[in-house]
């Protein structure tokens, strides 16, 4: 086929264009900005003073930086571990020859496609609901006393929980596509064998699994790392510390919020550059432990 | 219809206790919601939603869509999902089409560059967008479209691209010797051929745009633009000085309603399209 030099220019250009102006440029400035005094986001270069590290100790030194990343932290590996084990037990359950595969398979993972903001409502204001809301009816029914969810102590399960229920069907999405790609006869090979269903599951399944382990932990970590819109909709009008993740701290100083009196663009960005290294230390460190892991049948 | 074979059923039985709770817990909040959105306050804080002692409370829709500018935020969030849809497509389907069908200078990294695009924080480029939009005098509805649209390119152009290089070059080397040009093989035979792929890809960045909050957040100034995410977290905020809760729960309905009948009805193509892309093992 004839190369048509002009053709691939003009083709090209566009989205070239989208990824410079969306993407390049946007990150470089942000890591750049991390090193200098910025008290603007709008602030020209001109007005920046180099700040060397000075950024990442001012953020390491807030309280309230700290305190969200504990938050973020939590909501990674607690969070984590609950959403994946129930996503894995959900697909092994969905693909082990129940009836209505395709019904519940497409009703767990509906959550995934509607409105977070609408899911967020449906939780904060009908389950976790004080007055009428479900698990008070479930605990009087039960006999004990109503418990307020959306306390302060409580607040932040409550708002993990329900973001554990809303990620759930896309993890186990990405595990029924892993189980599915496993050959049938391996399992056949099995049972003749006399191994239990949990053992192949031990054996068989989670092993060749790896893959789409290593590309769910990924994911995981990115959705963690920039976790924000579950934080706003359980703390809308002020930042509570209960709630606060890096997204809504680095929100708050950049754009303003309660009780931040100086705006600081810098630390910020600095936040930015922080969570993208979390993301890309996991990533690596996931490649480490599931190496070797591109089977192929 | 195969005869059920009860004992495999009852061995299978834990399993759909497993996945039936969590099914019945989800139709459980749906239908309580649903409830609530044609219910008066007080029926909702006296549990009584079901009842409907009061009759069917529509008026709570007309609330809602009206007094509490549902059909504005509505409005907006359509427009920014239908405007960026055809962008995106405009910019990404000729990219992905010359990528996966020539090498050239550059195209290997426009490549690696597209799929490294995918998983950047949104954190990573907020800021210097914002001070860009503010030099250049763009706001309001017309920023937002922009950087929709520029948001979905890299995703949109990886899907098309693994979709072109299934297609067979026999179809361009014919549409050649019929003295067709290469713009115009793309336009009338090649983009028609992956129709699929485009449905499917329009139909992830519909919802993705209807969904969006972040963005939206940060670059609606006013209400009058605000997309349906961040109008009902408006609606939720005034709700502790208006208490229509039937209002608010109508609301909440109204925005979950596009994107879960798109689901209803294409919920196999939605599904296969997650892990068909960029998922691999």
């Amino acid at each position: 086929m004839r190369k048509n030099k002009a053709m691939i220019f003009w083709f090209c250009l566009p989205a070239l264009l989208s990824l410079v102006l969306m993407f390049v440029y946007p990150v470089c400035r942000t890591v750049l900005m991390s090193f200098f005094q910025v008290e603007s986001v709008t602030a020209t270069m001109a007005d920046w003073s180099f700040y060397g590290l000075g950024n990442y100790t001012k953020i390491f030194g807030s309280a309230s930086f700290m305190i969200s990343m504990r938050n973020m932290l939590l909501i990674w590996f607690v969070g984590g571990i609950f959403t994946l084990a129930i996503a894995m037990l959900m697909a092994v359950t969905v693909t082990s020859g129940i009836r209505g595969k395709k019904f519940f398979r497409a009703a767990i993972y509906m959550p995934n496609i509607i409105s977070a903001v609408a899911l967020a409502t449906m939780w904060i204001q009908y389950i976790f609901n004080y007055d009428y809301g479900l698990l008070n009816e479930i605990v009087q029914f039960l006999g004990g006393d109503k418990v307020k969810w959306l306390g302060t102590d409580l607040k932040f399960w409550a708002m993990t929980g329900s973001f554990i229920f809303g990620s759930v069907g896309y993890y186990m999405l990405i595990y029924i596509s892993g189980i599915e790609g496993i050959p049938q006869d391996l399992y056949e090979a099995a049972t003749i064998d006399g191994a239990s269903k949990v053992h192949q599951f031990t054996h068989i399944t989670l092993p060749l699994l790896k893959g789409v382990m290593k590309t769910s932990v990924t994911f995981w970590s990115i959705n963690a790392t920039t976790f924000y819109l579950w934080s706003k909709m359980f703390s809308p009008i002020d930042t509570e510390s209960s709630t606060i993740v890096p997204v809504i701290y680095l929100y708050d100083i950049v754009f303003g919020g309660k009780g931040i009196t100086k705006r600081d663009a810098g630390a910020g960005a600095a936040v930015g550059v922080v969570l993208t290294l979390i993301i890309i230390v996991v990533y690596l460190i996931t490649e480490r432990l599931f190496r070797g892991s591109d089977l192929e049948y | 219809m195969n005869k059920i074979n009860w004992k495999r059923e009852a061995r299978l039985l834990p399993g759909y206790l497993i996945v039936g709770v969590w099914v019945v817990f989800t139709a459980v909040m749906l239908f309580w919601i649903v409830g609530a959105s044609f219910s008066t306050s007080r029926e909702i804080f006296s549990g009584q939603i079901f009842k409907f002692e009061s009759g069917f409370h529509f008026e709570n829709y007309i609330t809602a869509w009206n007094a509490q500018n549902v059909s504005v935020f509505f409005a907006n969030s359509l427009l920014y999902s239908v405007i960026s849809c055809v962008g995106v497509l405009a910019i990404s389907a000729p990219a992905a089409y010359v990528l996966s069908r020539w090498e050239f200078t550059g195209g290997k990294t426009l490549r690696i560059g597209l799929v490294t695009a995918m998983s950047v924080p949104v954190i990573m480029v907020i800021m210097p967008i914002y001070s860009l939009s503010v030099q250049w005098g763009i706001k309001g509805r017309v920023l937002l479209v922009i950087l929709y649209i520029l948001l979905r390119v890299p995703y949109t152009t990886i899907y098309l691209l693994d979709f072109f290089s299934t297609l067979s070059r026999t179809y361009e080397e014919a549409a050649y010797l019929d003295g067709c040009s290469g713009p115009k093989t793309f336009l009338k035979i090649m983009l028609p051929l992956v129709q699929p792929a485009i449905i499917t890809v329009t139909i992830f960045n519909f919802m993705s745009v209807w969904n969006e909050f972040f963005m939206a957040l940060i670059f609606t100034s006013s209400e009058s633009m605000a997309p349906v995410g961040v109008g009902l977290l408006n609606i939720i905020n005034s709700m502790k000085y208006t208490g229509q809760y039937g209002g608010m729960f109508a609301a909440v309905i109204i925005v979950f309603l596009p994107t879960f009948l798109l689901y209803i009805f294409m919920s196999e193509k939605i599904i296969a399209g997650v892990t068909g892309g960029g998922v691999k093992g």
